[in-house]
């Protein structure tokens, strides 16, 4: 059976470092302007009064029901069978659909070649050479689990049986693969 | 109408001032090198080597990518950092090819921090250097130049060549960080001590911001301790990472630290919660310190730390039923005090008492070669101690040092000659200090930036500005640079080579310092090289008796050329196994390996401290009636100011990686946090530009409204506000908090106070 990647990103664990943020764009020749992947910190207030921070990231989910890749009208946004979506930039138009379609805002022009583009899991540079994402492999804290969904045995599937987690805007039916453990001090206890 | 004008008028007066800003660019940048000498020539495989974007010095491993890049991570072999690497670390690429980098020896040619330089050759700076030096020499007298550098960095080459010029006054950086806890350690266990985080079950932090101001290793054993399920307490006066991730949060009285402590000792004494045991048999001077916390009981200590009396002893209780596996973190920086000393002692006190030395969860000796093999007998091998070159004897200098350290009298007697009370330069060279006869006329300043870490900024600008001789290396124009008279381009850490480090946390260990993974761009030049050129040119090549940096490192080894090839290959080594005097398993480990130390076993299967714990230090007794512990109040700020605290950022640390394009872009701004009852009285929003002043400075800012900070104080990250208009990006962006604090100099320590008086409203 052919892979299929997630990840999930600890809100326990992440510290708002920004390692990851940093390592993307140095292993992915990010330019200054744009982002494929950022750490929002935000202040937040519990329910019992305590008030702590929650560690968003904002990066590109790799949904399996793709809004995407659905309006792309030249086929250029795509899914790879192992559940990655990617932009072929020959086939781009500019239409900048996708952009629109996007429920989770993870896709910016790329000043360069005008094109949509967008986290890859780092598809082209670090799953090539068989490594794993930079943004996982920099993490200080651990924060990051990545591995392929259709093995039992993965470390991913490992977590995921036993922490809680939830993704965002499961509502709309996209299905990512971005997973989420919440923050215990929210008040969930996984 | 002067004010008003046109918008053609403002367009043209503006493209004006970007004509002026781009000529004001000085030359010897590689902004300014032309394309066609832009050769970057480098490793494509993976080099070890250690990190220099703060001062953590993380191991790291990196390669240049296609010629175009460099790629930089963890050292996957070094297990305690599990091969990470921060944002900061993942952005030296950016300090290597900064267009703002300097890459060509300048010298000024306006006044003092006019911005006017031109390129010399190494030849002229050496004429220069040497010459201005003899002339001091002549005039003053060599003892009357300072020399400032980084440890690790470049103390080494330029504390040779300070000594063999004469001058007895070497710095490092040390006063602006860390030296109070090293005096403490050293004063306590005559021996420096590390915690082990990990395996703690009970942990109280006082503002030890691991998760912002970040050492890997750290950041990792805090994470696995909560994982764990282990009790983490921060004591801050601001919702700090650490703090949020912690068990508990209690926003202490900035300062007010050491009340706290001292209630926490009283309340372990008086409560027996103490491990009798352990204080009888290891430690000396319980009765002097039973007597000096009697007045301090948590009832009346909670005035002053603004923490209940009631949970002071719990949090006691608590941390004595943890014990051995409870650390009261000596931490970084806290909210440096006028009591540092006292503070990190006290701290340490606690970790004595319940007997959680040298055992799992708590604290350890650092073991380095000499430490470890004194457990070793005969027969066993013994760990390798680097050597170092001969160096002839030293001109004998008549003159104190400033600070006085080495003599009796001296209230910075307990510090080390290599670090110095950087913070007296200032003062030395401004006023007559007692005992000093004389005032310092020149300094150099190998990688340190005294303008941008020191407290009182104004001060340290106008000690510059008295000086005869200012000499900055460094690899950008910064702050303290700006001053300068000479500027010489140092290497970054990418492409330098550096001398072999010895040090040890349960066992030795050794590591190679820094691996060149490119060739040095321009003219950059590393430290060992200019120190050993420049003493050629003053006629003192013999003090510099290595050809080379490769030559520095075979006399280091010796004839241990394994150990020289594994440094190089893996940028780490180890030897034996760990050891805890105080664990009996680790004992018997250790006894396994190394049969000869079966001799040194107890009755009880654990090695006896080689020293006595000091619970009390008849040595500060002696010069300042301070062996015991005490508490002095000190007034921070008036009634009608806010206390004004800083702290470390994880995008940009200390003062010299805030213009990083990939830092600065991810953080340009130190807001002023405050609380938004505070603010509301002041009729400040989020967002708001406001004012922060005191006696000493006002700096303009935003306002960040939150409750993650204390009503009565207001935080902003450090390390930003930079001075230097070279440092294009930093530029004058976000407050500057060292501007704002005083000038006091902690006695016995020597540190900057970091808590003061301002107030703010919107500007």
């Amino acid at each position: 059976m052919a892979k299929k990647y997630g990840m999930i990103h600890d809100n326990n664990l992440c510290i708002g470092c920004q390692a990851c943020s940093i390592a993307c764009r140095s292993e992915n020749e990010i330019p200054e302007s744009v982002y494929r992947l950022q750490v929002w910190v935000k202040e937040e207030e519990y329910p019992n009064g305590t008030i702590g921070y929650e560690y968003h990231r904002q990066s590109c989910v790799q949904c399996e029901n793709t809004p995407c890749v659905g309006v792309c009208p030249t086929k250029a946004s795509h899914i790879t069978e192992e559940g990655i979506v990617l932009v072929d930039v020959d086939l781009c138009v500019g239409c900048l659909y996708c952009v629109a379609a996007c429920p989770y805002q993870a896709r910016y022009v790329h000043p360069v070649t005008k094109a949509p583009d967008k986290c890859t899991f780092c598809h082209d540079t670090r799953l090539a050479r068989g490594e794993e994402p930079a943004c996982v492999t920099v993490c200080p804290t651990d924060a990051l689990i990545f591995g392929d969904l259709n093995d039992p045995k993965s470390k991913i599937n490992q977590a995921l049986s036993s922490r809680v987690t939830y993704r965002e805007k499961e509502k709309l039916g996209t299905n990512p693969k971005m997973f989420i453990v919440p923050n215990h001090k929210g008040g969930i206890n996984s | 109408m002067t004010q008003m004008l046109s918008r053609r008028g403002f367009l043209k007066l503006s493209s004006t001032a970007a004509a002026v800003a781009s000529l004001s660019s000085i030359p010897g940048t590689l902004g300014a090198m032309e394309e066609s000498q832009k050769h970057y020539k480098g490793n494509a495989k993976f080099t070890p080597s250690i990190c220099e974007m703060c001062t953590s010095s993380c191991t790291i491993e990196a390669r240049v990518e296609d010629g175009k890049g460099v790629f930089i991570r963890g050292n996957p072999a070094d297990k305690g950092r599990g091969g990470k690497v921060c944002a900061r670390g993942g952005s030296g690429f950016n300090q290597l090819y900064d267009p703002q980098r300097l890459v060509h020896p300048i010298m000024r040619v306006g006044e003092r921090g006019e911005g006017k330089w031109k390129v010399v050759s190494w030849d002229e700076a050496y004429t220069f250097i040497a010459k201005k030096l003899d002339e001091i020499k002549q005039k003053h007298g060599a003892h009357t130049v300072a020399f400032t550098a980084r440890s690790g960095w470049n103390k080494t080459w330029f504390h040779n060549l300070a000594q063999a010029y004469g001058s007895p006054n070497l710095f490092g950086h040390e006063a602006t960080c860390p030296l109070a806890y090293d005096l403490a350690m050293d004063d306590i266990f005559e021996n420096g001590v590390s915690r082990d985080f990990a395996k703690a079950k009970y942990i109280i932090n006082p503002s030890h911001n691991v998760f912002e101001g970040i050492v890997i290793s750290y950041a990792r054993q805090y994470m696995e301790a909560l994982e764990h399920g282990a009790k983490v307490i921060s004591l801050d006066p601001r919702l700090s990472t650490m703090a949020a991730k912690a068990s508990e949060w209690h926003p202490i009285r900035p300062g007010h630290d050491l009340p706290f402590v001292l209630a926490f000792i009283h309340t372990l004494i008086n409560e027996n919660l103490y491990n009798k045991k352990f204080v009888e048999k290891y430690c000396e001077g319980f009765d002097e310190l039973k007597a000096s916390v009697a007045e301090y009981t948590p009832e009346k200590m909670a005035l002053e730390c603004d923490i209940s009396a009631d949970t002071i002893k719990r949090m006691a209780r608590e941390f004595a039923k943890a014990a051995p596996k409870a650390i009261f973190d000596f931490c970084h920086r806290v909210t440096l005090t006028p009591q540092e000393l006292e503070l990190r002692r006290a701290i340490m006190m606690c970790n004595v008492l319940v007997g959680a030395v040298e055992q799992e969860g708590g604290y350890y000796l650092n073991k380095g070669a000499g430490f470890y093999n004194k457990f070793l007998g005969e027969g066993d091998a013994k760990a390798p101690v680097l050597k170092k070159p001969k160096i002839p004897a030293y001109p004998k200098v008549e003159f104190p040092r400033i600070d006085r350290i080495g003599e009796k009298d001296s209230e910075f007697f307990l510090a080390k000659k290599g670090n110095g009370i950087v913070t007296l330069i200032p003062k030395a060279t401004l006023e007559d200090l007692p005992g000093v006869p004389y005032r310092l006329h020149g300094w150099f300043i190998a990688r340190n930036n005294p303008v941008m870490t020191q407290t009182n900024t104004e001060t340290v600008i106008k000690a510059i500005k008295a000086m005869d001789l200012v000499v900055v290396m460094d690899i950008q124009v910064s702050d303290t640079a700006w001053y300068a008279d000479i500027v010489l381009p140092d290497t970054t850490y990418l492409e330098r080579d550096e001398e072999f480090n010895a040090g040890g946390g349960k066992n030795p260990s050794y590591d190679v310092g820094r691996q060149k993974v490119v060739e040095p761009i321009g003219e950059s030049r590393p430290g060992w090289r200019v120190a050993k050129e420049l003493a050629e040119k003053m006629g003192l090549s013999a003090y510099f008796p290595y050809k080379d940096i490769e030559d520095y490192r075979l006399q280091q080894v010796g004839d241990n050329i394994d150990l020289l090839a594994k440094l190089k290959a893996t940028g780490m080594a180890s030897f034996g196994v760990p050891l805890l005097l105080q664990d009996k398993k680790s004992v018997a480990e250790f006894v396994k390996k190394y049969p000869s130390a079966a001799s040194k076993v107890n009755e009880e299967g654990t090695i006896d401290f080689p020293h006595k714990i000091k619970l009390f230090s008849p040595e500060l007794e002696t010069v300042s009636k301070k062996g015991a512990l005490s508490y002095e109040p000190y007034k921070y700020k008036e009634a009608d100011e806010l206390y004004f605290i800083n702290g470390k950022s994880a995008v940009r640390t200390n003062g010299h990686n805030g213009n990083n394009l990939w830092l600065n872009n991810l953080c340009d701004d130190a807001a002023v946090w405050i609380h938004p009852k505070t603010a509301e009285r002041l009729g400040i929003k989020n967002g708001d530009k406001i004012e922060v002043s005191n006696k000493y400075a006002t700096q303009k800012g935003k306002a960040l409204v939150t409750k993650g900070v204390r009503e009565d104080t207001v935080f902003a990250y450090f390390g930003f506000g930079h001075i230097s208009k070279e440092l294009k990006r930093a530029y004058g962006k976000g407050v500057n908090s060292n501007t704002l604090y005083s000038p006091l100099v902690s006695p016995n320590s020597g540190m900057n106070l970091h808590v003061v008086g301002v107030k703010v409203k919107k500007a």
